[in-house]
């Protein structure tokens, strides 16, 4: 009981509130456009599809939903109700960020991905927020 | 102040109620393990994107995770049968295999299924397993109550947690965070059959805000009226219907069935107390009676039949209360629905008009 109440009183400090039962906490929105950079340009990956060569020239085919299945994340140019919050999935589309640029290896173009997000928290005007991931590890 | 911590701790009950408690945890867990199931049949999900909590390393393969799945459906399964050798250990196991998996990913995190394993490892260590349970009836079933007492308070601290975040924040107060929610899912009540003026009428700013204050209202209060005596009744039924409206109008997998489950627990712990006596010369009165032993899941109430001159003036049923006091009419279905769960909905309109109708009690003697 008193690590449960620690779990309640400490929930501002995880994004996502996780374990300390904030229901319904609010009623934000959030669209998430995908990017990714080829070359120092930004290139649009709609609908978060896209084709780049791999290391030998063929051209092949990608999806974000190929890594990314949550209902929530997955829905890219679409505006979506943001379960738990703006915040909660935020900070987990910023962590599928990181794992999809670590798991494209037959992409021998893409950089790094971008995300900018629209998001509408309690139905107050939109705002833009921008999540990179890191430079892709790429093999020699 | 220790004599008081003693006598909660060493409180002893009749545990009854707690096997349909174990039994509806069981389901839950069992509806879990085959949610789990499907959703690998459709993809593992450490093969994709997922958060674990736990280093990545302690997440079990897919051939492991599958064990697991099939693990949880099992431990159900001895959770339901309630057997006295394996029906605890399996409701703790089962807890502890959900959280392990809850913190595998994050993204699988839900307020209900934490919840559900809260519950689960508390209830392990109460006597649930004296009651409703396959192999020979225990010697008694009166058992040690600090288990279940536990739950009830973890079900107030989430009533808190919940009511307090939302108190603290001025979205929610202001009625802000309920008037978006019906903005963005208007459109499908008003296809599931709402009339579209009664949204209009919830999309007002002064309706959101007066909502919300009901809703944070209501959660703090049952965190303390389920807690009082006194209150205990109609906490209960208000914190049903607060469940019910919720479960009508929002996706929360099973955590309405799961507190209405966890209500079971406020149930004073003893059986038969109560005495329904029917008339069995009268069809009406052995309708009623049947009715009766069937809907009275916590054994509220000792069902027999009456000589005929046992009563005056013809009652068909009559209910003598805990403190021996005898209703008949209305206000015995009042008693009744009072103490069955299928008619506790009605209870409170039921009991005010029943209150209307005193003066028929001392009609009957018992």
């Amino acid at each position: 009981m008193v690590g449960q109440a620690a779990l309640v009183l400490t929930a501002g400090a995880r994004p996502d509130g996780a374990f300390a039962f904030r229901m319904f906490p609010e009623a934000s929105t959030m669209e998430i456009h995908l990017w990714r950079e080829v070359d120092g340009r930004w290139i649009p990956a709609r609908e978060g599809e896209w084709s780049a060569h791999d290391g030998s020239g063929q051209l092949r085919h990608f999806s974000w939903r190929d890594r990314v299945r949550d209902p929530i994340l997955a829905s890219i140019d679409t505006r979506v109700f943001a379960s738990y919050g703006a915040d909660a999935q935020l900070a987990r589309l910023g962590r599928a960020l990181d794992d999809v640029a670590d798991h494209l290896p037959e992409d021998g173009e893409t950089v790094r991905l971008r995300a900018e997000v629209v998001v509408s928290r309690n139905g107050r005007e939109p705002t833009a927020t921008t999540l990179e991931s890191h430079p892709r590890r790429r093999g020699p | 102040m220790w004599d008081a911590v003693r006598r909660w701790r060493d409180a002893v009950g009749d545990a009854y109620a707690l096997g349909l408690v174990r039994i509806a945890l069981g389901l839950l867990l069992f509806a879990a393990g085959l949610r789990a199931a499907r959703d690998l049949e459709d993809v593992y999900f450490g093969d994709v994107f997922h958060w674990p909590i736990v280093p990545e390393a302690l997440v079990p393969s897919r051939s492991v995770y599958a064990l697991l799945v099939i693990a949880q459906v099992l431990l159900a399964v001895l959770v339901v049968a309630g057997h006295r050798t394996s029906a605890r250990p399996a409701l703790l196991a089962s807890a502890l295999l959900g959280t392990y998996l809850l913190l595998c990913d994050r993204l699988q995190f839900h307020n209900n299924r934490w919840a559900l394993y809260c519950y689960a490892v508390l209830l392990a260590f109460a006597p649930c397993d004296r009651s409703f349970h396959l192999g020979p009836p225990p010697a008694t079933r009166v058992g040690p109550l600090w288990a279940a007492r536990l739950a009830q308070i973890q079900l107030a601290l989430i009533y808190v947690a919940s009511g307090g975040s939302k108190l603290l924040d001025p979205d929610w107060r202001d009625g802000r965070v309920l008037l978006e929610r019906f903005r963005l899912y208007g459109s499908q009540a008003v296809e599931a059959g709402v009339p579209q003026r009664v949204l209009d009428w919830m999309t007002q700013a002064d309706v959101t805000s007066a909502l919300a204050k009901l809703a944070i209202a209501t959660e703090l209060l049952l965190a303390v009226g389920l807690g009082s005596r006194s209150a205990r009744v109609f906490a209960l039924w208000w914190g049903l219907w607060f469940h019910l409206v919720i479960e009508a109008t929002s996706r929360v997998e099973g955590f309405t069935w799961l507190t209405l489950s966890i209500y079971v627990l406020f149930v004073t712990p003893d059986v038969h107390v109560r005495k329904l006596s029917f008339d069995s010369s009268r069809a009406l009165g052995r309708c009623a009676a049947r009715a009766v032993a069937l809907l009275d899941w916590l054994a509220r109430f000792e069902v027999k039949a009456w000589g005929p001159d046992a009563v005056r003036q013809g009652h068909v049923v009559v209910v003598v209360r805990r403190d021996g006091t005898p209703a008949t009419g209305l206000r015995a279905l009042a008693m009744v629905a009072r103490c069955t769960p299928l008619l506790f909905p009605v209870w409170a309109p039921l009991a005010l008009l029943a209150s209307f109708t005193r003066g028929r009690d001392a009609d009957v003697e018992d």
